[in-house]
């Protein structure tokens, strides 16, 4: 988890605190080495991103208790996904992972706000909330080639005719469980995977797009 | 490479998913008044038939939820895939089982 321990925090000078998500010092996201010594070619057609200080949160509630919905979705300010495989943008965006699962990615001050906010507003509800942002890495993939790069590691059909805007999937990308999202530009994905396995794919990415021309930035 | 409907996120490939051995074996309300024979039966037999087959498999690398799969063990053809009730039992259909969607919460009473 991210919340850092008192020790930690006060040699990095970040005062202790007991509220869930409390922003890692410097919003790390352990890819730091990876990024440093990567070298983008001239003309990328791919670019791939880290993007840094998000927070991230798993939202569990009953479905069917419309009472406890509208209560999380005043907290959130926008409406959860009902339909599978979908997320909704607002202010944060909202991932459907199950039927009574939701992921909510937001910036990572944000988001522990957020966690506190729902835990309160959920209190009487079947429900739970856990802040993942330690736990998480988004990356985004675009460029013109991004999907045909994408494509050697998914066996999901990419194109917008089936992986619409709008759209996400719960799958594997190389040998990875990932959370694939189809932004609103074409041939713009986020991914979100767990840390420790962020490594692995950004060599994995960086590999399948090495033939069109790789780009790398932190965000 | 078997292609694997979840109830949820469609068909998938199988190296997303888990098996989980076969569905619908129900466990014994009172294992205390259970014979080690009939217990022994319960934990470790099996009916392996040759042809359908009611299976349990879970989508780890998608939803992670468990769901039924009725797939015949000569041919490997998959009839249908099907939502798990929430009373545990694996002959759910009709809309009960399409409405609680396998959250394992009855609808109505969510509050």
């Amino acid at each position: 988890m991210s919340e850092a321990s008192p020790a930690l925090s006060g040699k990095e000078g970040v005062p202790p605190s007991g509220k869930v998500g409390t922003p890692s010092p410097h919003g790390r996201h352990g890819l730091e080495p990876f990024f440093a010594t990567v070298e983008s070619a001239p003309d990328a057609r791919v670019a791939i991103s880290v993007r840094t200080g998000r927070g991230f949160l798993n939202l569990r509630l009953n479905p069917h208790s419309r009472k406890a919905r509208e209560a999380a979705e005043r907290i959130l300010g926008q409406p959860m996904p009902l339909a599978a495989n979908t997320f909704t943008v607002g202010k944060h965006r909202v991932y459907w992972l199950g039927p009574d699962e939701w992921l909510i990615a937001a910036g990572e001050e944000r988001a522990s706000d957020l966690g506190s906010g729902l835990t309160d507003a959920l209190a009487g509800f079947h429900a739970a909330v856990n802040d993942l942002s330690g736990g998480n890495v988004e990356l985004l993939v675009g460029g013109a080639h991004a999907r045909t790069a994408l494509a050697k590691g998914c066996s999901l059909d990419l194109h917008p005719r089936e992986f619409a805007p709008g759209q996400c999937a719960q799958t594997s990308l190389g040998r990875a469980a990932v959370l694939l999202a189809a932004d609103g530009e074409p041939s713009t994905y986020t991914i979100i995977v767990r840390r420790s396995f962020s490594d692995y794919l950004c060599r994995w990415l960086e590999n399948a797009a090495r033939p069109h021309g790789a780009g790398f930035s932190v965000l | 490479m078997l292609l694997i409907e979840c109830p949820w996120c469609g068909p998938r490939a199988e190296t997303e998913f888990s098996y989980g051995g076969e569905a619908g074996i129900a466990r014994p309300a009172d294992p205390d008044a259970l014979s080690d024979a009939e217990w022994a039966d319960y934990l470790f037999y099996r009916s392996n038939p040759k042809g359908a087959h009611r299976e349990l498999w879970n989508h780890d690398h998608g939803c992670r939820r468990w769901f039924g799969v009725e797939r015949d063990t000569a041919t490997y053809r998959i009839e249908r895939s099907y939502v798990l009730s929430h009373t545990g039992s694996d002959a759910a259909t009709g809309s009960d089982a399409a409405t609680n969607a396998g959250t394992g919460y009855s609808s109505g009473n969510g509050d």
